[in-house]
């Protein structure tokens, strides 16, 4: 009797947990339909803050560095982390603990102090040099630094799955070092690849604190943006852009649950 | 490997290779953190032992100054100003800790008790909120809070705030918004704890008659420590540092150590200044580390249950 009275408590409080964590979104989302561009009463349903956001140029613009960003950064983190999680492997019983500080640092380090430290650093090498102008390059460069650690954290533990033995068998198959890598490494950490580079391009497309002390003037991702027009002042164009950027990460959520499903399956 | 029956300098010649091949490997990836972050962050430390020029930039002589700004100490006598803010986010990351706590026990633990087809969705379902992002949500609780909405026309008719002031700026907005940022960060070591948890004991304790309030104490809540220590330095760090939460729901009189050290960068342009409050968040940090590192070799599993 007691126990069943629990089991409905703790039901109510999930449903009321799940309402707590989804009603700041949906909130964004019910407004950004508003006809009228009140943020407190919604008047009537209409699409024009969507219209509008395809006429602004500004986000469009802050649309395309949130891609280009995202994929350019990736992709050398790719190749840079993909290198060092081999390393690791094939060297693991060497003692690398300088190693493992080294790539465990831009995990722990909090952001502000990450993105503060990076915009000091450019700001003063740009002031003696002319390089590192701070913009798209320099972000790059920070969302690489954050990048490499997890590249290489999924490359290593995908290597460190595999059977041992397979090495071995790949070196008698193919001569060179260079058709190992084709035939046999590429191919056997491909999914680690796909889910590394994916999880770098959301981290890129999701970092605000860090891009905003690298950024330059002209530079502004997406969440720069939104932060900029949350502080000018709160317009319904916000709410439009935001409801699609919660509409992504929805999708990517529910590809996620279908691939485990499968998985399981 | 062995080298056994090899001859010694065909066995060096070996190990020239695996030492070039773990540098041409690794050392790219350890070059470039280096540079673009170990340096940096060691410049900032150096920083804030500098002097602070007239346009916010270090200058040398070598000194304690900022610190002493830090503490409240400035040219016009001391003031209390930063040491409110220290203190005040102190109190704000052990308030949403503990709330954190408070409601991510229970539903941890409901998770677990739920059917194992469902318990990966609803996993899910409290993590992909986290995955929006970060300003995105902090806007979503502005709309909430805001005066005239229905949650804030709920606190007047109580008379919990003045009338037409909203919840928002407010201290209670950025408690409530690092609640709902760092929930998930508690929820799924929770989770990993409750899922592997020993019922046998439980069952022990119930049959030597215990209460269920001991049988939870002595048989559930020890086995489930690790995860809850891993849960609260996985959110009492980042909330520490926090920026973008109390920039937008706090307001003047809710800013946070992470929003001090970022205004010494813009608008206060105070370098020095900025740099040791980064110091104290990173003090902050490497306790937290030791702490977790600690607690996963004295109760086993803990790192094994962040990852």
């Amino acid at each position: 009797m007691r126990k069943r009275t629990l089991k409905r408590s703790l039901t109510g409080f999930w449903w009321f947990t799940l309402a707590f964590l989804y009603l700041p979104l949906a909130v964004v989302a019910l407004f950004s339909f508003n006809a009228s561009n009140s943020a407190a009463r919604f008047t009537g349903f209409s699409w024009r803050w969507y219209e509008r956001l395809l006429g602004n140029e500004e986000i469009l613009s802050a649309f395309a560095n949130s891609m280009g960003l995202a994929i350019v950064s990736s992709t050398v983190a790719l190749v840079v982390g993909c290198l060092i999680g081999y390393g690791m492997y094939r060297h693991r019983h060497r003692k690398l603990g300088w190693l493992i500080v080294l790539i465990y640092l831009p995990i722990v380090l909090p952001d502000i102090v990450f993105g503060i430290s990076e915009m000091a650093f450019f700001v003063q090498v740009h002031r003696l040099t002319g390089f590192l102008q701070p913009g798209l390059g320099t972000m790059i460069i920070a969302h690489v630094t954050f990048q490499i650690p997890f590249v290489a954290l999924i490359v290593y533990s995908r290597f460190v799955g595999l059977d041992p033995t397979l090495f071995e068998a790949a070196k008698d198959l193919y001569a060179t070092p260079i058709k190992r890598v084709i035939h046999f490494m590429l191919p056997t950490i491909k999914p680690a690849l796909i889910s590394a580079f994916f999880l770098s391009f959301t981290l890129s497309v999701d970092d605000f604190v860090i891009s905003f002390f690298t950024a330059g003037p002209e530079s502004a991702t997406l969440p720069i943006y939104i932060w900029g027009a949350i502080k000018k002042g709160i317009s319904p164009e916000i709410n439009a852009i935001a409801t699609l950027m919660i509409a992504a990460v929805a999708i990517v959520a529910a590809i996620s649950l279908i691939f485990s499903r499968r998985r399981q399956a | 490997m062995s080298y056994a029956g090899v001859t010694p300098s065909a066995r060096s010649r070996a190990m020239v290779r695996e030492s070039r091949h773990l540098l041409f490997t690794v050392a790219p990836g350890a070059i470039w953190i280096v540079i673009f972050l170990v340096l940096p962050s060691a410049y900032l430390m150096g920083v804030a032992f500098m002097t602070n020029g007239p346009y916010g930039l270090p200058e040398m002589p070598l000194s304690l100054g900022s610190f002493e700004r830090l503490a409240g100490f400035g040219f016009l006598g001391w003031s209390p100003g930063n040491l409110y803010t220290l203190l005040r986010s102190l109190w704000q990351t052990l308030v949403s800790t503990g709330l954190v706590v408070l409601v991510a026990y229970p539903i941890a633990y409901y998770i677990s008790t739920c059917r194992e087809r469902w318990r990966p969705i609803m996993l899910l379902l409290v993590v992909v909120p986290s995955w929006t992002n970060q300003v995105i949500r902090t806007f979503g609780w502005m709309n909430l809070l805001a005066p005239g909405t229905p949650l804030s026309s709920l606190a007047e008719g109580l008379g919990l705030i003045a009338p037409n002031m909203g919840l928002y700026p407010s201290n209670f907005a950025v408690t409530l918004g690092l609640v709902y940022n760092f929930l998930p960060f508690m929820v799924l070591p929770l989770y990993a704890a409750f899922e592997k948890l020993d019922t046998a004991q439980v069952e022990a304790a119930q049959d030597l008659y215990a209460s269920p309030v001991r049988a939870f104490w002595h048989a559930v809540f020890p086995q489930t420590l690790p995860g809850l220590l891993a849960g609260v330095v996985l959110v009492a760090i980042p909330a520490f540092g926090m920026y973008v939460i109390p920039e937008l729901l706090g307001g003047g009189k809710g800013m946070m150590l992470g929003n001090l050290v970022a205004n010494q960068f813009s608008g206060g342009a105070n370098w020095p200044l900025g740099a040791a409050g980064a110091i104290l968040m990173l003090i902050a940090t490497f306790i937290g580390l030791y702490a977790m590192r600690r607690i996963g070799k004295r109760l086993g599993g803990g790192e094994e249950v962040v990852i």
